[in-house]
């Protein structure tokens, strides 16, 4: 029975067992079962040791390569595959002017490249981008194709994944290429020679946004233009250009999948609110073009300011560049000619600058309105004998008289009755000598030469006190203007931003005083001098049902060997409404051939300019006004 | 001696249970590292699965689209969004311009008004023209809520603690 059960129903693994001595009798295993047990058992170590060979070996290679020469190489190698470098550049903010219409925006055009892998037929990329972009400025040459086509192949040799081939194409352009495209997708299977299929395969384009000017040459040297590494220039662009341009973000972003990081949230640049008041601005290029046709002149410049808040309704130069073609700007300003002669150009103002020695003296208590003076022509001073424009003597005048008939000896006069202690005072209170602080970019400071300077003489006393001998840009001369103009004797910082939105809220800075340099009094009395002097000189500058104050100048241009005579600077400033003044227009000429006098060429465009910018201004007539008033 | 060797003998494992436990304590690990790995090999596959489809994503926002067969203006990113709303600003600006409304002014044969054509009147009420606002209204003050519920977030411990607190809460409600 035991030895039954031993047989067939013990199982296989107790055979292997001993037996106790005593209870089960040693029962020999057979010669094969003994054979079979350490064959298994032999196998089995080997199999074993075999994978522990190949265990140790892997882990004394990772250690290995762990402490190689080659690591550091491997684990560049790595790093450079590993992520790639995005450069986020935030959309440029908008520009608007006053009421809200855009004056500088985006539009889209196209980066085109090629994945190099990809590329089929080089040749026939060269020769669709070079047929295509044969209108575009940059790459309309004739080695373009060449150019292409050897790009395109040393990117192949050097195995470069990407080559940018053009930029700033056009959505027009871009189409072109698209239909180029599809064209040779759809060549029949056939057999093209040496040449190869022609295909465009490869060809790849990215889009992105570059600054736009709907309006063109409109407001043009207020803007300035970026360029095309995305930077301002001139104007408005390059004196606001960090706001408008937000800020750039490098980010490394990782090719690992698991590492995924997050395109991070651009800021993107300010938008602008421009006080420029766009119908106004187009109003006094409009008059400006025209002057200039009529009177010959070289250039001129026509600037309008509120001058209760110093805003710039409009500031017309010339000439004037379309800065969506910049790269015409070479042509266009010529001979070192600045982008905006309103502030970047200094000159001789001439008699327009009366109104400031006049102001000076009325407000010092120097004369008085009715302060008489008799004009004989003539008047000596620091070793040089000043004459009036006619070279006349004009007799008695009184202080009116002597602004109607602008008399460079009684101005000569009244600088001398001030002194030059408070005249230069003066000077340096209405901001002549540095900048204005206006917000755009190239402001030159002009020059005021002061008692003590080297090159200071006593009859620059009497020159500068009718605006010879006295470098000013136009922008100097309207914020000094404004004191008078205003009618309280504040002198505003001219400026063209009105508002920046930023971050979802509109920041309007509150107009800046830069100063009193005269009091309300002399203002008032100054304006109503003025205003008379026209009235009664009959001046060209006067507008029906407006009363208007304001002062001609004409300046002789300095040369290397004198003043000449024959070429000068005419000019014009004035405002009104007397009672209400709402607008400060300033009229600059250079070298006008159909008269050199500020009194015939620059009035009459100051009222040109008047009679529009009433309208626009939404200014009634005087006598509408008072009725209005006392209703 | 001998009794402890048959005492011994006596409550020993048999050799065979002993292998069997062996094997079933190894497949037990081997199983649950198996489910371990899986889960794993599950969830960052996964994880890559989605990574990399942001990574195209990331790509077709900032990358580059072919000139045939290009398929990703089903899908328009924000960016490239942003991009047309701005070329189409600036479309309605040109249709606006200055220049334009000049010569759609002479198409309709209008004139300029001369200042002493406009007829002016006292209006009660009436404000002057204002300048643009362009800011929309501020941004309401955005609260840190969390869209995720508490209990997905609760640690095993602070689970423990608060099913105490509410057994204690119990308690004390149901004693009289």
């Amino acid at each position: 029975m035991r030895r039954y059960m031993a047989d067939h129903a013990i199982p296989a693994g107790r055979l292997r067992r001993k037996p106790p001595a005593n209870e089960f009798p040693d029962m020999p295993h057979s010669a094969s079962e003994k054979a079979g047990q350490s064959l298994t058992g032999w196998r089995f170590n080997l199999l074993a040791i075999l994978f522990l060979l190949a265990g140790a070996m892997i882990i004394i290679q990772l250690v290995r390569l762990q402490f190689s020469p080659e690591r550091s190489e491997f684990v560049s190698l790595g790093d450079q595959y590993s992520r790639t470098l995005h450069i986020f550049y935030p959309p440029r903010g908008d520009i608007y002017d006053r009421w809200g219409r855009l004056l500088a925006g985006s539009t889209l055009v196209y980066e085109v490249g090629t994945q190099v892998d990809n590329v089929e037929n080089p040749d026939t990329i060269a020769f669709a981008l070079s047929k295509v972009l044969s209108g575009h400025p940059e790459y309309d040459y004739a080695g373009y194709s060449n150019d292409i086509f050897s790009v395109i192949h040393r990117a192949e040799i050097s195995g470069t994944a990407y080559v940018q081939l053009a930029d700033f194409v056009t959505p027009e352009e871009l189409s072109q290429l698209q239909d180029w495209a599809q064209n040779y997708a759809n060549l029949p299977n056939v057999d093209y020679g040496e040449s190869g299929r022609p295909s465009l395969d490869g060809l790849v384009y990215r889009p992105r946004l570059q600054r736009y000017y709907p309006e063109n040459e409109l407001a043009a040297n207020v803007m300035g233009f970026v360029n095309r590494e995305g930077k301002g220039m001139f104007g408005v662009e390059a004196e606001f250009n960090d706001l408008l341009a937000g800020a750039p973000q490098s980010v490394w972003m990782s090719l690992d999948p698991y590492q995924v990081s997050e395109i991070p949230q651009l800021k993107a640049g300010a938008d602008l609110v421009l006080t420029i008041d766009r119908e106004i601005q187009a109003a006094a290029e409009d008059v400006l073009n025209k002057a200039l046709d009529d009177s010959g002149a070289d250039g001129g410049v026509i600037s309008v300011m509120d001058p209760n808040t110093g805003e710039m309704l409009a500031i017309a130069s010339t000439p004037r560049l379309n800065p969506n073609e910049f790269w015409n700007y070479a042509n266009v300003f010529k001979d070192s000619t600045p982008f905006n002669r309103a502030v970047s150009q200094d000159y001789e103002p001439g008699s327009v600058f009366k109104v400031l020695t006049m102001a000076a003296a009325l407000d010092d208590g120097a004369v008085t309105p009715d302060t008489e003076f008799v004009d004989t022509g003539s008047i000596q001073i620091g070793g040089i004998t000043i004459h009036n424009w006619d070279w006349g003597a004009w007799g008695p005048q009184n202080m009116q008289g002597c602004l109607a008939h602008s008399l460079n000896v009684c101005l000569t006069w009244v600088a001398t009755e001030l002194g030059a202690g408070q005249f230069y005072k003066y000077m340096q209170n209405f901001g002549f000598g540095r900048t204005t602080g206006i917000d755009l970019a190239g402001e030159a400071p002009g020059r005021l030469k002061l008692p003590g300077d080297t090159d200071w003489f006593e009859a620059e006393l009497g020159t500068n006190s009718f605006g010879q001998g006295i470098a000013v840009t136009p922008i100097q001369m309207v914020m000094a203007i404004s004191s008078v103009a205003n009618g309280k004797g504040e002198m505003m910082m001219p400026h063209v931003m009105r508002s920046m939105v930023r971050d979802g809220f509109q920041y309007t800075p509150t107009p800046q005083v830069i100063g009193k340099p005269i009091s309300e009094e002399t203002a008032h009395t100054l304006t109503e001098l003025l205003a008379r002097s026209l009235e009664g000189e009959s001046s060209d500058a006067l507008i029906d049902g407006y009363r208007v104050a304001g002062k001609t100048g004409t300046a002789e241009i300095a040369t290397p060997t004198g003043y000449s005579t024959s070429e000068t600077n005419a000019s014009f400033v004035g405002w009104g409404p007397v009672n209400d003044p709402r607008f400060l227009v300033y009229v600059w000429l250079e070298k006008p051939q159909s008269s050199p006098w500020g009194s015939i060429v620059a009035a009459p465009v100051f009222r040109d300019m008047v009679e529009r910018l009433v309208v626009l201004m939404d200014i009634p007539p005087d006598d509408v006004s008072q009725s209005l008033g006392d209703e | 001696m001998e009794n402890i060797q048959k005492l011994t003998h006596a409550y020993e494992q048999a050799p065979w249970r002993k292998q069997m436990y062996m094997i079933g304590v190894i497949l037990l690990i081997l199983v649950s590292a198996a489910i371990v790995a899986g889960i794993y090999l599950n969830v960052t596959a996964r994880a890559a699965a989605i990574g990399r489809q942001i990574q195209e994503m990331q790509v077709r926002v900032y990358g580059y689209h072919y000139l045939t067969n290009d398929a990703s203006d089903v899908i328009v990113p924000i960016e490239e969004l942003e991009q047309r709303i701005a070329n189409l600003t600036s479309q309605l600006a040109i249709l606006t311009s200055y220049q334009t409304m000049q010569d759609r002014v002479k198409d309709l044969n209008l004139q300029p008004i001369d200042a002493d054509h406009i007829e002016y009147m006292k209006v009660p009420g009436y404000y002057d023209r204002q300048t643009t606002s362009l800011a929309p209204p501020p941004e309401p003050v955005v609260v840190n809520a969390s869209a995720i519920d508490p209990q997905f977030k609760e640690s095993l411990f602070e689970w423990v603690v608060e099913q105490a607190q509410k057994t204690a809460r119990f308690i004390s409600e149901a004693r009289p």
